[in-house]
C-alpha cells in the first residue's frame, strides 16, 4: 500500500516538474518576443522607408542615366530637386572611388588595371539610409598588371 | 536551457530556424535576409554576402560550394569534376582528403563551413539574446559515414555540439508534420540553387528511412537563369549587333534581370524587363526593352525540368515502388516555386506536392523540429484557443466596452478599473457582453451581476477593479473589486467561447454590416456623456465657488447649462460637441477668475446625488490615467 502511494507522489511530482519546465520556456520565449518586437519597432521607425528606398534606387538610376545622356534644363531641375528629397531623407551616397575596396559597402564586378585593391570605377552608386546600407555600390577594383600573384 | 537550433547547411546557401512558443522560427541573418549564401574567404574571414560581393577579385581565395568537397578524398570522381570547375585550388590534405589551398595555407572543408556555421551561431545568439553551444545539422541522404562526421567536425570546430545530423529530406517531411500524419510513403523533390535531389523515404517505426536516393549535382536555378541570360543577350544581338554578355557590368545587369524575370513569372503570365542606358552603342546609349511571357519562360526551360524526370524514375525503380505508391510528395529548394516545374512534379506523380513551408527555409524548419524534439519542446503540439468574440461589459449610456477582443489567445486576463455614474452610487452592476457591437443591447449578455457597499462619494470617485480571466477551458471568470473597502464579488461563465461557428460568423457579418449606424449611435452617446459631466461639473463649481464669481459669469454659466440641458436627450451629436464645448469655455474663466480673488478657502461639496437611479458604471475618466491591463496576479 505505502509503495503504490509514494509511486503516485512520484508521478504527481513528475508531471509537476514537466508542466513547470513548459512554462518557464513558454514564459522565456514570451519575453524574448517582447524584447525582440521592442526591438523591431524601433528598427522599423527609423528604417521604415527602407522598403520603399530599395524600389526607387534602380530608377533613380535610370534617371542618372537620362540626365547624362539628354541636357535639359528642365530635366536637371527635376533630378536636383528628386535628391533635394532624398538627401533629406537622410539618403547619402556611398563615396567610393579612390577608396579601399570595402565588401560591407561594395560589389567587385571587375578588376582591370589599376592601384592594388583600391575602388578604381564606379560602375554604380551604393546608397544609405540614416547610415545603413540600402544598395552596396558596384565598383571595378584594380590590380597591378605583371603582378607575380601566386599561385 | 538554452535553445538547440536546426541549421540547414547548403551547397549554395544556408538556413537556420529555432522553435520558439511550439512553433518553428527562421532566424534572419544580420544583413536581415532569411537565408545567406555558402561562401567564405577564410584568410580575411568573411562569411556570406559579405564575401560573395569580392568573389571576382579574389576567385582563388572565395571558397564556395565546398559542401561538394566535404568528407571526400581527392581522388573521388566527383571531386576530380569539380576541381575542374571551381575556381579555387583544390588538393590532397592529410590522409588524401580534398582540402582547399588560398594563399599557400591548407583549409579542411570542415574549417571552410566552420566559418558558415560560425556566422549562424553568432547571428542565432543575437537574435535569442543567449548563448547557443547545440545544433541539428542536416546533410543530403547520399551523404556517406565520412562525410557526416566531417559535418559533425565542422560544427565542433564553430563551437556547436551536433546532438544529430538528419537528412536533408527527412527534415522536409518533419517540416510538414508527415509523420504525424504517418504518411508511409514520401517522395522529397529537392531542386536548389546548384544542384537537384530525389529521395523516396519510408516511415519505420515512426521515424523516416531512406529507400533509394538520386539527382543532377549539377543542376539548379542557376542553369535556368543562365538558360534565359542567353535568352536576353542573343534576342540584343540580332536587334543592335552587340553582346551584352561581353560587358560585365551589362552582364551583371542582365543576370539580375533574367532572375527576376523567372521569379516574377512564377506568378503573373507575363513581365516586362527594362535595362535602360544598358550599353553604349555606335550611335549612343542602348536600351534593352522586352516582354516575356510564362509560356516563353516554360518553352525555354522545358529541357531543364524534363533533366529531372529520369532520375525521378530511377529512384522509384531502386525503391521498388511507382509513382502511385507514393503518399506524400514534399518540394525543396526555391525553384520548385516556379509553376512548370509544380505541375510536372504533379502529372507524375498523380497528387498535389505540399508546398506551404517556403521551399528556402523546410529544410531548417525541419532540423529545428527535430532540435525542439530532442529538447523536450515538442512532445506534443500545444494549439490554444482564442476566444471568437469580443467580451465586455455595460457602461454609461448603454456602451458596450470592450475588455478583451475577440482572437485573443487563450487562457488571459484583463482587468480595468471604473466608477460609478451618479453621486451617492453604492451598487455597480457588471453586465457581461459578448459581441462587436458598440451597444449593448445589440451584443449577447452573458450574465450580469451587482457588487454593492460601495461608500457614497460623488460620481466617478469610487474605484472597481473588474477582471475578466479565461482560463484554458474557456470558463470566464468575471470579478469586480471595490478598491476602497476590498469587497468583491463575481461570477463564473462557462459558454463563453461555446457560441457555434455559425453563430460567431453571424455576429460578426452584422456587426460589419451595421458598422457605420453603431459608430454613430456610439459617438453621440459618448457626446452626451461628455456633455453630461461638464454640466455636472459646472453646477458643482458653481455651488463650491458661486461666491467669488462676479454675478454676469455665473448667469453665464447658467444659461449654458440650461442649453445643454435642453437639448441632452434630443441634441446631435454636433449640436452637443458645440454646446458642451461653449459651456466648457465659460467655465474657464470662472475657474481662472476664481484663482484671480483671495481665497477664503474652498468648500469640499458632495454634489447632489440622484439615488434612485439605476446603478449603472462610468468609465472612470479623470486627471489620474487609469491603467489599463493590469494583470491581477
Amino acid at each position: 500500500m505505502k509503495k503504490k502511494t509514494d509511486n503516485n507522489k512520484i508521478d504527481q511530482h513528475n508531471e509537476v516538474e514537466v508542466w513547470k519546465g513548459k512554462y518557464l520556456r513558454a514564459l522565456a520565449d514570451y519575453q524574448n518576443l517582447d524584447r525582440r518586437a521592442r526591438e523591431e519597432k524601433d528598427e522599423i521607425r527609423k528604417y521604415a522607408a527602407m522598403h520603399i528606398l530599395e524600389r526607387i534606387i534602380p530608377v533613380v538610376d535610370t534617371l542618372t542615366h537620362v540626365q547624362k545622356h539628354i541636357k535639359d534644363p528642365g530635366f536637371d531641375l527635376a533630378y536636383k530637386e528628386l535628391w533635394a528629397v532624398l538627401h533629406e531623407q537622410g539618403v547619402e551616397h556611398i563615396s567610393v572611388q579612390g577608396k579601399p575596396f570595402d565588401p560591407h559597402q561594395m560589389e567587385c564586378i571587375e578588376v582591370i588595371d589599376g592601384e592594388e585593391n583600391i575602388a578604381v570605377e564606379e560602375v554604380l552608386p551604393g546608397y544609405t539610409l540614416h547610415g545603413k546600407v540600402v544598395r552596396v555600390a558596384q565598383v571595378k577594383v584594380g590590380k597591378i598588371k605583371n603582378n607575380p600573384i601566386s599561385e | 536551457m538554452s535553445k538547440i537550433i536546426g541549421i540547414d547547411l547548403g551547397t549554395t546557401n544556408s538556413c537556420v530556424a529555432v522553435m520558439e512558443g511550439g512553433v518553428p522560427k527562421v532566424i534572419h541573418s544580420s544583413e536581415g535576409r532569411n537565408v545567406f549564401p555558402s561562401v567564405v574567404d577564410p584568410i580575411k574571414n568573411i562569411v556570406g554576402d559579405v564575401a560573395k560581393r569580392q568573389i571576382i577579385i579574389n576567385p582563388k581565395s572565395t571558397v564556395y560550394s565546398v559542401k561538394r568537397l566535404m568528407g571526400r578524398k581527392f581522388k573521388d570522381a566527383s571531386v576530380q569534376t569539380d576541381q575542374k570547375l571551381l575556381p579555387y585550388i583544390v588538393k590532397a590534405g592529410k590522409n588524401d582528403m580534398a582540402v582547399v589551398e588560398v594563399e599557400g595555407r591548407q583549409f579542411t572543408p570542415q574549417e571552410i563551413s566552420a566559418k558558415v556555421l560560425g556566422k549562424i551561431k553568432s547571428d542565432a545568439e543575437h537574435y535569442l539574446g543567449e548563448p547557443v553551444t547545440q545544433a541539428v545539422i542536416t546533410v543530403p541522404a547520399y551523404f556517406d559515414d565520412s562525410q557526416r562526421q566531417a559535418t559533425k567536425q565542422a560544427g565542433e570546430i564553430a563551437g556547436l555540439e551536433v546532438l544529430r545530423i538528419i537528412n536533408e529530406p527527412t527534415a522536409s517531411a518533419l517540416a510538414y508534420g508527415l509523420d504525424k500524419k504517418n504518411a508511409h510513403t514520401i517522395a522529397v523533390y529537392d531542386l536548389g540553387g546548384g544542384t537537384f535531389d530525389i529521395s523516396i523515404l519510408e516511415l519505420g517505426d515512426g521515424v523516416y528511412e531512406v529507400k533509394a536516393t538520386n539527382g543532377d549535382t549539377h543542376l539548379g536555378g542557376d542553369d535556368f537563369d543562365k538558360v534565359i541570360l542567353d535568352y536576353f543577350a542573343e534576342e540584343f544581338k540580332k536587334e543592335n549587333s552587340v553582346d551584352l554578355r561581353k560587358d560585365p557590368q551589362a552582364l551583371q545587369r542582365l543576370r539580375d534581370a533574367a532572375e527576376k524575370a523567372k521569379i516574377e513569372l512564377s506568378s503573373s503570365m507575363e513581365t516586362e524587363i527594362n535595362l535602360p542606358f544598358i550599353t553604349q552603342g555606335k550611335n549612343g546609349p542602348l536600351h534593352f526593352v522586352m516582354k516575356m511571357t510564362r509560356a516563353k519562360l516554360e518553352a525555354l526551360v522545358g529541357d531543364l525540368i524534363a533533366k529531372t524526370i529520369e532520375p525521378v524514375k530511377k529512384c522509384l525503380t531502386d525503391s521498388k515502388l511507382t509513382a502511385k505508391d507514393i503518399d506524400e510528395v514534399v518540394m525543396v529548394g526555391g525553384m520548385t516555386r516556379m509553376p512548370k516545374v509544380v505541375s510536372i512534379v504533379k502529372e507524375f506523380f498523380g497528387k498535389d506536392p505540399n508546398q506551404s513551408v517556403n521551399p528556402d527555409e523546410v529544410v531548417a524548419i525541419g532540423a529545428a523540429v527535430q532540435a525542439g524534439v530532442l529538447s523536450g519542446d515538442v512532445k506534443d503540439v500545444v494549439l490554444l484557443d482564442v476566444t471568437p468574440l469580443t467580451l465586455g461589459v455595460e457602461t454609461l449610456g448603454g456602451v458596450s466596452t470592450p475588455l478583451i477582443q475577440r482572437n485573443t489567445t487563450v487562457p488571459t486576463s484583463k482587468s480595468e478599473i471604473f466608477s460609478t455614474a451618479a453621486d451617492n452610487q453604492t451598487s455597480v452592476e457588471i453586465n457581461i457582453l459578448q459581441g462587436e457591437r458598440p451597444m449593448a443591447t445589440d451584443n449577447k449578455s452573458l450574465g450580469r451581476f451587482i457588487l454593492s457597499g460601495i461608500p457614497p462619494a460623488p460620481r466617478g470617485i469610487p474605484q472597481v477593479e473588474v477582471m475578466f480571466d479565461i482560463d484554458a477551458s474557456g470558463i470566464l471568470n468575471v470579478t469586480a473589486k471595490d478598491k476602497a473597502t476590498g469587497k468583491a464579488a463575481n461570477i463564473k461563465i462557462t459558454s463563453s467561447t461555446g457560441l457555434s461557428k455559425e453563430e460567431v460568423e453571424k455576429m460578426r457579418q452584422e456587426a460589419e454590416a451595421h458598422a457605420t449606424e453603431d459608430m454613430e449611435k456610439k459617438e453621440k452617446i459618448e457626446a452626451k456623456n461628455k456633455a453630461e459631466n461638464t454640466m455636472y461639473v459646472a453646477e458643482k463649481t458653481l455651488k463650491d465657488i458661486g461666491d467669488k464669481v462676479k454675478a454676469e459669469d455665473k448667469t453665464a454659466v447658467q444659461e449654458k447649462i440650461k442649453a445643454v440641458k435642453a437639448i441632452l436627450d434630443t441634441g446631435s451629436k454636433e449640436e452637443l460637441e458645440t454646446k458642451t464645448s461653449e459651456l466648457s469655455d465659460v467655465l474657464q474663466k470662472v475657474g481662472a477668475a476664481a484663482y484671480q480673488t483671495p481665497g477664503t478657502g474652498d468648500t469640499a461639496g458632495a454634489g447632489a446625488g440622484k439615488p434612485g437611479e439605476e446603478p449603472k458604471t462610468e468609465e472612470k475618466k479623470d486627471d489620474k490615467k487609469v491603467e489599463e491591463g493590469e494583470v491581477v496576479s
